[in-house]
């Protein structure tokens, strides 16, 4: 009896979780689905035949630059992701593995790197990019991106290969194996969970960050988060299409969530916890 | 203790022998791109908006003139009534975000953790937030809590909670802790997949040797699942507080710090001081210490991480 | 063995490949970087960059929809290229700012909204280089906002000056019949329209700073008490009673204002109760006049009308939205830029931006053609403010001076300070900021 009611207890406990969860989204979602006047209306006016797909229309129509937006996101997180795992999955292993002189010192060093307010440092790396010539260009981006995941890939993947029994590594090297062989032949194909799950933050902070999009890119390389900020101008807010814009922005985000779930959760387990 | 470490890893190296080398030119080779590319990127910045810090920068035709005035900007710091008003309201966000996303995350996590929550369709479910671009979500809470149109107000009022719609950004207070509401939304899915994954890892039989020894629940949550947890929550909450303490999106958008300043928080007022004032240097100041603050922080992360002498049950 | 190794090898390859492709394409990245950086040879098109807000937000042919074939003919005549950026509105500042701390050559052209004496050093007086017949069909007062140090440093290119919108609905059910004209009509008006969850009020108090925010609208009731913000020595000269009375009656409107004015961040934000009819009366730019005739975001279609502001002691006044295209230092094409100006500004093209996309023009000839009267019928309204002050006392300072003053002023409307407290504390810390700045 007792146990029925804790299970009760415990599953209105999960469908108030669902419901809290996706219920922001869920108003994201049905106020992009209906016009202004309606959402203007008190109270608000949810007749089913004002819902259309006029927003949606509106902000895919290619002088909005969404679609562009998305583009450009895509190739600039894959990009990211796909290179923050290479090196920073080789650098983790160094960290954990080979002997580093002042290793300490140098994982601190990199933490320390994320904590310093974007502000500050917009300005001194504008300067520096565009005396460069990369401002507005893909790679440019890619690159600051670049330094702004690493440090949590690489301390993440430090983790979890301090984990791998060190006997796997002994054996390799007693069958000839050099140290880059059991890099890349031993150690990698176990790690996939945590490298897929930091695979995936880094392709999240990626898509999504903003402020150093705005300050890096002009004209060719708008992200998606800029392409959803411009609905919101000075005069005019255009909430119903900016929540359109918003909610297709984020579908490849959370496709991409939902598909690697697994490993996102294995490789929390493997990874960040075992430090 | 680092330099008696570094020492004795040279003398390693002198001594080692040719395997040993081939480790460490290993090691170098596989660290070097990630340790360049951070360098390269963000040596000169931070470098620079430190030097910056240090001086009185004006816009001027070609570029910034800077004069060199020492700690000036570092004083003005303890005497600006903003800045203390911003330091207070970043301390709160920051004390209570942490503690109410550490707590509502970790009965989240167990909840995942029970049999009944095993389902994958709710951890997409708790993924789903933590995709949403911050942007959007800032618009989105904005519109949730428009006085007017907002859906919250719709339910308040619709519920009978209340008879007139509230402002919730109308007063510096509730309109800070409405942000953190938000934040905190936006926050836990992270926290709660990696205290799930930590709750995974502790191993079944210390629960099982705890039930032999006629534990209860409670009994169990506190002498298993506590100390079990004991790194992943370190982890959660100095992260945590790195991220509070950089929120940015929710201030400008929601609220741009007003009414009447009651939710700037540092990094807003960095950003206001340095691009809208245009007083880079003094901007520069605060963001370093808030650099200095998370600096802190994170030392204290070590310390709490370092081995110690068994506390376990 | 081998089998084993198979897998992962094609996994790593797949990274490899992944790594490839975005490569290349940062390849290209910098291939079309270098080839950049030679320099054209004559006859190419000059390229010139142009710094806008994105549409709707006032923004000109090619980035709002108008006169665009008169804009791909005038490239064509001048063998130029124009290339715009118009990243949000809210962003425009910081990329400016940003753009000139660089000291690159970034725009020749750029929008600027308030902020010319707090760039002017960065920006070049070619007002004088424009032809006179456009300069005399321009308002002289229109320069006063763009004009520092004597020197001439940017031009208005749209009417754009705070006026009344009413709902003449609501006042009709009341038996009103015409707007107010006073200070003592608004608020009695007000009053009367403040019953059922509707208010006589709104406006947007949540933003201290900038035109458009908190401190800008007190200015406005400000000047309508016969006072200025400067003193001649250019420190703070509104701590008297024109200062005090102006913020005393925006108190006073406090009661019958929609409550979630202290929270609007936005002038849309406010618009937006005005338009679905929840509010009677507001102060609005001639552009939102746009939005409240369009079926499908204002229920109020017909039913709502605009009039010069209600008089205050020494009568109207309103501010300058300032609104204005300026040209950068560093710009190697400073007479090609003018030109564009220019083209900007020519009469055909100033009647197309009012008629396609409701911001006003600027010459006073397009503005009393029967043509552009018949189109943008608030025009009318707008042209008799623009005869009284409308002055927006924008200094180099400007933003930090209205942050500053915001809050304070913020405070005075949530009631927890008086009117007198805030223009002294304000004058104390206004004059604090000038200082710096004065020397």
């Amino acid at each position: 009896m007792k146990k029925n009611l804790s299970k009760v207890i415990l599953q209105i406990f999960l469908i108030s979780f669902i419901f809290l969860a996706l219920g922001p989204i869920l108003w994201a979602i049905v106020t992009s689905f209906l016009p202004l006047s309606s959402l203007t209306a008190k109270p608000i006016d949810l007749d089913p035949t004002k819902f259309s797909l006029r927003n949606y229309f509106e902000v895919l129509d290619t002088s909005r630059g969404l679609l562009s937006g998305l583009i450009n996101s895509m190739i600039i997180a894959t990009f990211t992701a796909s290179v923050a795992l290479v090196v920073g999955s080789a650098a983790a292993y160094a960290l954990a593995r080979l002997s580093l002189p002042g290793s300490n010192f140098i994982l601190l060093a990199i933490l320390a790197t994320q904590m310093f307010p974007g502000i500050v440092i917009a300005i001194p790396l504008f300067i520096v990019m565009s005396r460069l010539g990369m401002i507005d260009t893909h790679f440019g981006l890619m690159f600051v991106y670049l330094s702004f995941v690493l440090p949590i890939v690489i301390w993440i993947l430090k983790g979890f290969f301090e984990n791998i029994p060190i006997q796997l590594e002994k054996a390799a090297a007693i069958d000839g194996a050099t140290n880059s062989q059991t890099f890349r032949f031993i150690i990698l194909p176990i790690s996939l969970p945590p490298l897929f799950a930091t695979g995936v933050f880094a392709f999240i902070e990626s898509w999504n960050e903003f402020f150093f999009a705005i300050i890096l890119t002009r004209i060719n390389v708008k992200t998606a988060p800029i392409a959803i900020s411009e609905f919101a101008g000075q005069y005019r807010t255009l909430y119903g299409q900016m929540l359109a814009s918003a909610v297709l922005a984020s579908l490849p985000v959370v496709i991409l969530a939902i598909v690697f779930r697994k490993f996102i959760l294995e490789g929390f387990v493997e990874g960040a916890v075992k430090t | 203790m680092s330099r008696s470490s570094l020492s004795s890893s040279l003398n390693e190296i002198r001594t080692a022998g040719k395997y040993q080398r081939s480790r460490l030119r290993m090691g170098i080779l596989f660290s070097l791109p990630a340790i360049f590319i951070l360098l390269a990127v963000l040596a000169y910045p931070i470098i620079s908006s430190f030097i910056l810090s240090f001086q009185d920068v004006r816009l001027a035709a070609g570029g910034i003139v800077t004069e060199f005035i020492g700690l000036e900007n570092y004083a003005k710091i303890f005497q600006d009534a903003a800045f203390r008003n911003a330091f207070n309201n970043s301390i709160y966000f920051t004390v209570i975000e942490v503690v109410a996303v550490t707590i509502l995350s970790l009965g989240l996590a167990l909840i995942l953790n029970h049999p009944l929550g095993r389902p994958a369709i709710y951890r997409v479910v708790l993924l789903i937030p933590w995709a949403l671009a911050p942007v959007a979500n800032a618009v989105l809470w904005k519109w949730i809590y428009n006085a007017n149109y907002g859906v919250l107000n719709a339910i308040v009022v619709g519920l009978g909670l209340s008879e007139t719609p509230i402002v919730w950004l109308g007063s510096p207070f509730l309109a800070l802790n409405m942000i953190l509401i938000a934040d905190v939304w936006k926050a836990i899915p992270f926290i709660t997949l990696l205290l799930l994954a930590g709750l995974q890892n502790i191993p079944r039989r210390l629960y099982k040797a705890a039930l032999m020894d006629g534990a209860t629940s409670w009994q169990q949550f506190m002498h298993v699942t506590l100390p079990g947890l004991r790194t992943t929550l370190i982890i959660s909450i100095v992260l945590q507080s790195i991220w509070a303490l950089k929120v940015f999106d929710l201030v400008f958008v929601l609220t741009k710090g007003g009414p009447a300043d009651g939710t700037v928080l540092l990094n807003f007022l960095s950003w206001r001081v340095t691009f809208n004032y245009l007083n880079i240097g003094y901007g520069a100041a605060i963001a370093n210490v808030l650099f200095l603050l998370m600096f802190l922080l994170a030392l204290a992360y070590i310390r709490a991480l370092r081995p110690r002498s068994s506390s376990n049950k | 063995m081998s089998r084993k190794f198979r897998k992962p090898i094609s996994r790593r390859d797949f990274l490899k490949l992944g790594a490839a492709g975005a490569g290349s394409l940062a390849a290209s990245n910098f291939v079309m970087w270098l080839s950049g950086c030679t320099s054209g040879t004559g006859g190419e098109a000059t390229t010139l960059n142009v710094l806008t807000p994105a549409a709707p937000d006032p923004a000109p042919p090619g980035v709002a929809d108008f006169s665009m074939d008169a804009f791909a003919k005038w490239q064509a005549d001048n063998n130029a290229t124009v290339v715009y950026e118009s990243p949000p509105w809210p962003q425009l500042h910081d990329k400016m700012a940003t753009n000139f701390a660089s000291g690159q050559y970034v725009h020749d052209c750029m929008y600027n909204c308030g902020w010319v004496p707090e760039f002017a050093e960065q920006l070049i007086p070619f007002v004088d280089d424009l032809p006179k017949e456009l300069i005399d069909d321009l308002p002289a007062s229109s320069f006063s906002t763009v004009t520092w140090d004597g020197k001439r440093l940017g031009v208005i290119f749209t009417l754009s000056l705070l006026t009344l919108f009413y709902n003449t609905e609501h006042l009709a059910e009341a038996g009103i019949s015409e707007p107010p004209k006073t200070w003592d009509e608004l608020l009695g008006f007000a009053k009367e329209m403040t019953h059922d969850g509707k208010f006589g009020w709104v406006l947007n108090y949540g933003a201290p700073e900038g035109i458009g925010g908190v401190t800008s609208y007190w200015m406005v009731f400000l000047q309508q008490a016969g006072g200025t913000m400067w003193g001649s020595d250019g420190m703070a000269a509104f701590n008297n009673s024109a200062g005090v009375d102006g913020l005393q009656f925006m108190i006073d409107l406090m009661p019958y204002t929609d409550p979630g004015s202290i929270s609007y961040v936005g002038i849309n934000d406010a618009t937006n109760v005005f338009t679905a009819g929840h509010a009677t009366m507001m102060m609005n730019w001639p552009f939102m006049w746009v939005p409240a005739q369009d079926p499908e975001t204002s229920k109020i279609v017909g039913k709502v009308d605009t009039s010069v502001l209600p008089a205050g002691p020494a009568g109207t006044a309103s501010i300058d939205g300032t609104d204005a295209y300026t040209i950068g230092k560093s710009s190697p094409e400073p007479e090609l830029t003018t030109k564009l100006i220019e083209f900007y500004l020519d009469k055909e093209v100033q009647k197309r931006q009012v008629i396609d996309t409701g911001w006003l023009p600027i010459r006073l000839s397009v503005l009393n053609d029967p043509e552009v009267q018949a189109a943008a019928s608030n025009a009318a309204a707008v042209l008799e403010q623009a005869e009284a002050p409308y002055d927006s006392f924008v200094t180099p300072d400007y933003n930090e001076v209205t942050d500053t003053m915001g809050r304070e002023i913020q405070k005075a409307l949530q009631g927890t300070q008086t009117a007198a407290e805030t223009m002294a504390i304000s004058e104390q810390l206004v004059n604090d900021i000038v200082s710096k700045r004065l020397g």
